[in-house]
């Protein structure tokens, strides 16, 4: 169980998380959502302990997170950027072996190379795992880094591996986001994994994830399963747009359609602007 | 590769205005030890490799691993196959400090001005440099290594104007030294040269290897490097002054000698891959023999004149590194 506490952080003359708390549960997928901005990246990076908040506690199974030691840490927490900018032609398997850094000191151990084995096949890589990382598609690449991330925390006991994604799907393409967050969703359901991650499709946010934190300039505008937190209100209060919700029948969840009179005034002005820049 | 180094080794003690065969090389060896192998060499033999040769061989190996040991490290922590030690500032460091001690040195230093005060200075010039760099690049108790590689460029073209403002003043037998030296020898070479900079290669030599994982995890980036529990302000610290020790002590006796410390790095990645654990070993090995046969190459290419190793290896380097960018262009464009 991952709680945050009232956590708030502050930059000079500006306050990027104020008085953000929620309870994220192991065995769910908890989507952490809001527009541009609102603080998302900034409460993963929180939680990853990339920055140290300015007030409030962050509780890991009912410890402060900063009480545990960094070396342990790494053995039950992982994060999984967007993408990566990797310059050196490391092969896939190296990339996933860099996972298991945490375990080793200079020679990978039989378990390590075990569990690359495991998470490679987990996600299906086996047959990239000699190829150049670099020479990989995009969504190729970001499966080897799940893999990568998955490796770091396997050995973990169950309920102490907190996997984050932050926007894990926003570069790939609709085969290849269903396939991740599929994958994600089953270590959450079926493997008991903690996966708080940032989503920015609200209809991939429907399908996959069971809590919502919305957030909006560094406030926490609702939390809770997701049925309790989408509502046109708060996705209008959240993102600034005007929605509708729908539910199928014999279809499992609901999906949202964007009206776009909320964007007249925009269009308007852009077509505006267009004519006098013509002229 | 180390049959490689140790058959460049053997070769260039070897060539010379006075031969030694590989042979009586062995047999000096075992002599020096007490074991007597009954194998032929006259003292003059004998003179040349213990007093010229052997130090200048050591010189070469010890000076090639440390500029291609560094070359990783600098290419690793910067994430960029294309980073050198030069890039912040260690070379025009020490030229400007080598340069101010050849032209001014007499006036200024008067009678400390002996035979290694040039190699002293030219080692606090790198380290100055390099602390100058490293200072304007820490931002709230972090190293961005963006505004090092930037800063590098500034204290380098300042490095760089100074140099030239003194070499103006510079009479006819220092403006040969300044040449010399900008473009790097191993001329210089004798027992208490290689034991000077022992510590200091040694030290980068022998202590880059235990960050080979941790340059690793940098190359994915330096947040999720943190991540897998890797301390990476320790490491870029680490890296950096392992650098700076080393290559501020090889460029304090040999002048600065260019693209070892790049091109090394780039093959050997290209057989080796781009693991840092085998690679900086790889490199060691790999820098050593080059240089050891490019100080070969030097002395009796044009015997008895000596041509400046930096020349070498510039001649070798420069259009390998030109191969080595069309290769990476003609890549990029087929992906």
């Amino acid at each position: 169980m991952l709680e945050l506490q009232n956590i708030r952080f502050d930059v000079p003359g500006r306050q990027l998380l104020s008085d953000v708390s929620c309870k994220v549960r192991p065995g769910t997928l908890t989507a952490v959502m809001g527009a541009n901005g609102a603080g998302k990246s900034t409460l993963l990076k929180a939680v990853s302990g990339e920055i140290k908040i300015s007030g409030g506690q962050i509780l890991w199974n009912k410890r402060p997170m900063e009480s545990y030691d960094a070396k342990e840490l790494s053995r039950k927490r992982s994060f999984l950027r967007q993408n990566y900018s990797l310059q050196l032609p490391f092969t896939a398997y190296e990339i996933v072996e860099m996972g298991r850094y945490p375990y080793f000191q200079s020679r990978a151990t039989a378990r390590c190379r075990q569990v690359i084995e495991e998470t490679s096949r987990y996600v299906g890589i086996q047959h990239l795992l000699k190829r150049n990382y670099l020479t990989l598609s995009g969504g190729e690449q970001q499966r080897v880094q799940l893999a990568r991330v998955l490796a770091q925390v396997w050995d973990a006991p169950e309920g102490q591996r907190l996997v984050m994604l932050d926007e894990p799907v926003s570069a790939l393409d609709i085969h290849y986001q269903h396939q991740l967050l599929g994958l994600v969703q089953d270590l959450a359901h079926n493997r008991g994994y903690t996966v708080l991650a940032i989503l920015h499709d609200i209809n991939l946010a429907f399908q996959y994830a069971q809590d919502v934190l919305l957030l909006k300039d560094g406030h926490k505008v609702a939390f809770g399963t997701q049925n309790e937190v989408f509502s046109e209100e708060t996705i209008l209060e959240t993102f600034g747009v005007a929605v509708t919700l729908h539910q199928p029948s014999g279809y499992a969840h609901r999906y949202v359609t964007v009206d776009s009179r909320s964007f007249a005034a925009t269009t308007h002005f852009i077509q505006e602007h267009n004519n006098y820049s013509f002229k | 590769m180390i049959a490689c180094v140790l058959l460049a080794a053997i070769l260039a003690a070897g060539i010379g205005a006075v031969q030694i065969s590989p042979l009586q090389i062995l047999g000096m060896i075992f002599h020096k030890i007490g074991f007597d192998l009954g194998i032929h060499y006259n003292e003059m033999q004998e003179t040349v490799f213990w007093v010229i040769r052997l130090p200048r061989v050591l010189l070469a190996v010890l000076i090639g691993a440390t500029l291609a040991v560094c070359g990783v490290g600098m290419q690793g922590l910067f994430r960029n196959p294309l980073a050198d030690p030069g890039l912040i500032g260690i070379g025009s460091g020490a030229s400007l400090a080598a340069v101010i001690t050849l032209v001014l040195g007499t006036s200024l230093l008067g009678g400390l001005s002996g035979q290694y005060t040039l190699n002293v200075m030219a080692f606090l010039g790198a380290l100055a440099s390099m602390i100058a760099v490293y200072r304007i690049s820490r931002q709230e108790g972090k190293t961005n290594v963006a505004i090092m590689l930037l800063a590098g460029i500034a204290v380098n073209a300042m490095a760089g104007a100074l140099t030239g403002l003194v070499t103006i003043s510079a009479n006819e037998q220092q403006l040969r030294s300044i040449t010399f030296w900008s473009m790097g020898s191993l001329g210089g070479a004798s027992w208490s040269n290689v034991l000077g900079i022992l510590p200091f290669c040694a030290l980068s030599i022998i202590g880059m290897p235990f960050f080979a994982k941790s340059l690793n995890a940098l190359s994915l980036g330096e947040s999720d490097a943190g991540h897998l529990g890797i301390r990476t302000e320790r490491l870029k610290n680490s890296v950096m002054y392992l650098c700076a020790i080393g290559v501020g002590a090889c460029v304090a006796v040999s002048g600065i000698i260019v693209f070892v410390g790049l091109v090394v790095p780039h093959i050997l990645r290209m057989t080796a891959g781009p693991d840092h654990k085998k690679l900086i070993g790889a490199s060691a090995l790999g820098g050593a023999a080059l240089l050891t046969l490019a100080d070969l190459v030097s002395r009796t290419i044009a015997a008895p004149v000596e041509i400046p190793i930096g020349i070498i290896t510039s001649v070798v380097g420069g259009p390998f590194f030109l191969y080595l960018l069309m290769k990476e262009k003609k890549k990029q464009s087929l992906i």
